[in-house]
């Protein structure tokens, strides 16, 4: 279905062309177009998926947050001070915060926060940003009455002690399921969230929009806007019409319109671009059969033609990897080369293995977005040095769970970073505790490289921790654990009346505070 | 009559019986489950567990049935696993603004091809009944979307006429229930061209025309009346269609209605969803389909129901 419609598109693009030149519209309401579904809810424990990440971090606080950028700064934590064995974190609150209901914020409201995020009866499914806490995972088990490791000394001070040192902690806290609720929650609050956040929460119809209003009360300024509205638009044909149409102020410009919008120069004036901290890659279970011998997996990495994919599938939109480092993070390593296309030592590598005829393998591979027409271009591309991959294609659920089970041999993937950190690529990809459900869905085990990950846990100076980062990297790019395809590249279309938006890295990251909309 | 009524509404049980049954099962047996779905792509074996534990799904085939059943016939669709919220007040929220737009849909279908099925009809094989012909042929080939994105291309974004997708008023109405009725009026316009023809050529309509009524009554009183059977048919089995697989428009025209609640609930896992908007889904073609049948008594006095 998807894909028909896609079919359709360069059609709407190349006629459409009047809708650019409108002028400035007379509402004083933000309008997004970047929902594709509804959101879950908006209780944050809930926050699972991308659109209810977005609204959660309009309407709450964390103790820390992200910039659209990827810096972590100060959000209702104004500073806070690590002990030196990197274990004890004392956050140091705001005072006078209130929720939009009046209520003052205070450190109790932390504690209680994490407490029904970690409870099983929340039902949210997201309590590992919070399991470095010590005695979480057991309160998590009901096994513990409360978080041993997580206490309020008065109403602006939050001690935290972790399990083991994690100097990357802060930014586990500007994540949307670490927002701080108040207490007592109603039984809607999921549909009727209160929050400290820069915007109030209005009205939610769902599968339609979500509406938000300014909070001039907010601690760090008021939003200059008036108020802001998420639309929910499944098709993405149907939101570049009303972007066209002016009825939206920012739109992710679909991938196969890229190059029309960029060749024509007045759209070419709107788009903004800035590399989104996404994953593509193909997992390679290295547990099964022959791609247990790295030599298949260097060869499956040699056969695959990155770049051309890139520019044809992607329309270029993309940078080719060479490991799971984004080049935007610390902890990349320009000078690694990627593996590049050479089939003729792919066939090498496979006959030095001993498979001079070529190998069968899966290649599981979701139904949405680009995945279908990736998965083609990879299969054409293994053909070649002779790994016959036949093309298993599910809906995202389905493959994901084939990849958790290890049911599959390869998972075409696209991995959306959670916080702005090389870690959250080293760790849950491809450390041995991560095996399975954790992310790790290649089942790639080298205790060399888990040191390293480990050791960068706990390493509290940054350019020290960068160094580790790249040395893992470089382990387990040797080890091909994975196909290496690109780090995504977001390209935005924003309209000429919008001023002071910023193209997010994190998917929460942008929280509209500072755009307005205008001549 | 009423014993009609009753007795199909009996029969409809155990229909919707084999519904439940059917639909469980499946989803049983389809791979994917909604933990894996509610944890995103990082989670811990024992988060999983835990869910699955607090949403019963460890629980065997039997008693899960056993469980959801007995919630149904209290009225109990559930809640859904995902959001949380009570499947029945999704329903409540989406359904009607589904049935606005099947509703109006029919309405237009219905207006513009029967209509257009009279007059290619009047005049077999003349100018307007090719044109008719082709019209008609056009509307059934093209797929519902692409009729969607050519009316969003057209009337919104080039002539700036009515906003390209959304819901609101009438306006937000128009593209969407053309789109949505662009198949119904080809077929409608063919279905009656083909049983005005079988009918104009009857001896009552000699008759009538005989004694010198105007051709408009003719056509209309004498002629449409006794056409109607047919046309009530496909119109009957559109909006039945159209209630339950408006899933395309919706999700071209960004219509809040029930199909994109179903084809969410189904990416997501969501069981419970999936279950109650079946049933529910059910039931409403139980409803359309028994309403059709009383229309056909309506229009046909020969058709008695007893």
């Amino acid at each position: 279905m998807r894909r028909l419609f896609l079919l359709v598109l360069p059609a709407i693009l190349s006629c459409g062309g009047g809708g650019s030149e409108s002028s400035a519209p007379q509402r004083k309401t933000i309008i997004d177009s970047r929902d594709t579904y509804d959101p879950r809810s908006m209780d944050p424990a809930l926050s699972t998926d991308v659109p209810t990440g977005r609204a959660v971090a309009y309407v709450f606080d964390g103790l820390t947050r992200f910039t659209p950028d990827a810096q972590v700064v100060p959000g209702l934590a104004k500073s806070w001070d690590v002990s030196s064995d990197g274990l004890t974190y004392t956050f140091h609150l705001r005072s006078g915060v209130k929720f939009h209901d009046g209520r003052p914020f205070t450190a109790k409201n932390v504690v209680s926060t994490f407490q029904r995020v970690l409870d099983p009866k929340t039902k949210g499914g997201r309590g590992w940003p919070l399991y470095p806490i010590k005695g979480a995972e057991d309160y998590a088990a009901s096994k513990g009455q409360t978080i041993t490791g997580l206490s309020a000394t008065n109403d602006t001070t939050v001690v935290i002690t972790l399990k083991e040192p994690l100097a990357i902690f802060p930014k586990l806290m500007a994540m949307p399921v670490a927002s701080i609720i108040p207490d007592n929650p109603t039984a809607d609050f999921g549909q009727k969230p209160i929050g400290t956040g820069p915007w109030k929460f209005v009205e939610w119809r769902h599968d339609d929009y979500l509406r938000f209003a300014r909070n001039p009360d907010y601690f760090d300024g008021p939003p200059k806007a008036d108020s802001l509205m998420a639309r929910i638009i499944p098709e993405m044909s149907t939101a570049t019409a009303e972007f066209e149409a002016g009825n939206v102020d920012v739109l992710t410009v679909p991938d196969e319109a890229g190059k029309s919008w960029q060749a024509d120069p007045e759209k070419n004036k709107l788009l903004s671009s800035a590399p989104a901290l996404r994953f593509w890659y193909v997992a390679i279970n290295t547990t099964r059969g022959p791609l247990a011998d790295a030599r298949v997996r260097q060869a499956l990495n040699y056969a695959v033609d990155v770049n051309t994919i890139l520019s044809a599938v992607m329309a270029g939109r993309g940078a080719v990897a060479n490991g799971v480092a984004p080049p935007s993070l610390g902890g990349f390593d320009a000078s690694r080369k990627p593996y590049g296309h050479d089939v003729a030592k792919a066939k090498q590598l496979l006959a030095a293995a001993g498979h001079p005829n070529g190998i069968d393998v899966d290649l599981w591979a979701a139904t949405t977005d680009q995945s279908p027409r990736l998965s083609q271009a990879i299969q054409a591309n293994l053909a070649e040095a002779g790994i016959r991959a036949k093309i298993v294609q599910r809906e995202a659920s389905s493959v994901r769970e084939a990849a958790r089970n290890g049911q599959a041999d390869l998972t075409l993937k696209e991995w959306w970073a959670d916080y702005p950190d090389a870690e959250n690529f080293l760790y849950p990809l491809l450390h041995s505790k991560n095996k399975g459900a954790g992310g790790n869905v290649s089942f790639y085990s080298n205790p060399k490289f888990d040191a390293l990950v480990d050791q960068a846990h706990h390493e509290q100076d940054e350019s020290k921790r960068n160094t580790l980062y790249s040395q893992a990297d470089a382990l387990q790019f040797a080890d091909a654990p994975m196909i290496y395809l690109f780090f995504y590249k977001d390209m935005y279309a924003i309209q000429p009346w919008l001023h002071g938006f910023k193209v997010p890295a994190v998917f929460s990251g942008q929280r509209w505070t500072d755009v307005t909309i205008g001549k | 009559m009423v014993a009609f009524i009753v007795r199909r509404l009996l029969l409809a049980i155990p229909t919707l019986f084999g519904v439940l049954v059917v639909v469980f099962l499946l989803l049983y047996v389809a791979p994917g489950d909604p933990v894996q779905e509610m944890v995103g792509e990082r989670a811990d074996p024992e988060t999983i567990a835990r869910l699955r534990k607090e949403l019963h799904l460890d629980e065997p085939l039997l008693n899960q049935f056993a469980h959801y059943t007995g919630g149904v016939l209290r009225g109990d669709f559930g809640n859904s696993y995902i959001t949380q919220r009570p499947i029945i007040q999704d329903i409540r929220e989406r359904f009607p603004k589904t049935l606005l737009l099947a509703g109006s849909a029919m309405l237009l279908a219905s207006i513009l091809g029967i209509t257009l099925g009279v007059l290619s009809a009047r005049n077999p094989g003349g100018w307007f009944d090719r044109l008719g012909l082709g019209v008609a042929y056009l509307g059934i080939s093209f797929p519902v979307y692409w009729v969607g994105l050519i009316l969003i291309l057209v009337f919104a974004v080039i002539l700036r006429w009515l906003p390209p997708s959304g819901y609101g008023g009438i306006r937000y109405l128009i593209l969407p229930a053309f789109a949505l009725g662009s198949r119904s009026i080809a077929f409608l316009a063919r279905v009656t061209r083909s049983a005005m023809l079988e009918v104009l050529g009857g001896d009552y309509v000699r008759t009538a025309r005989a004694k010198g009524l105007k051709e408009r009554v003719v056509i209309v009183r004498h002629a449409l009346r006794n056409a109607l059977i047919p046309i009530i048919t496909v119109l009957g089995l559109d909006f039945g269609y159209y209630l339950t697989g408006s899933i395309l428009t919706e999700t071209i025209f960004s219509w809040p209605g029930l199909g994109r609640y179903v084809v969410n609930a189904i990416t997501r896992r969501d069981l419970q969803a999936i279950q109650g908007s079946v049933l529910f889904l059910s039931v409403v073609f139980v409803m359309v389909n028994l309403l059709t049948d009383l229309a056909y008594a309506k229009a046909d006095p020969r058709v008695a129901y007893s």
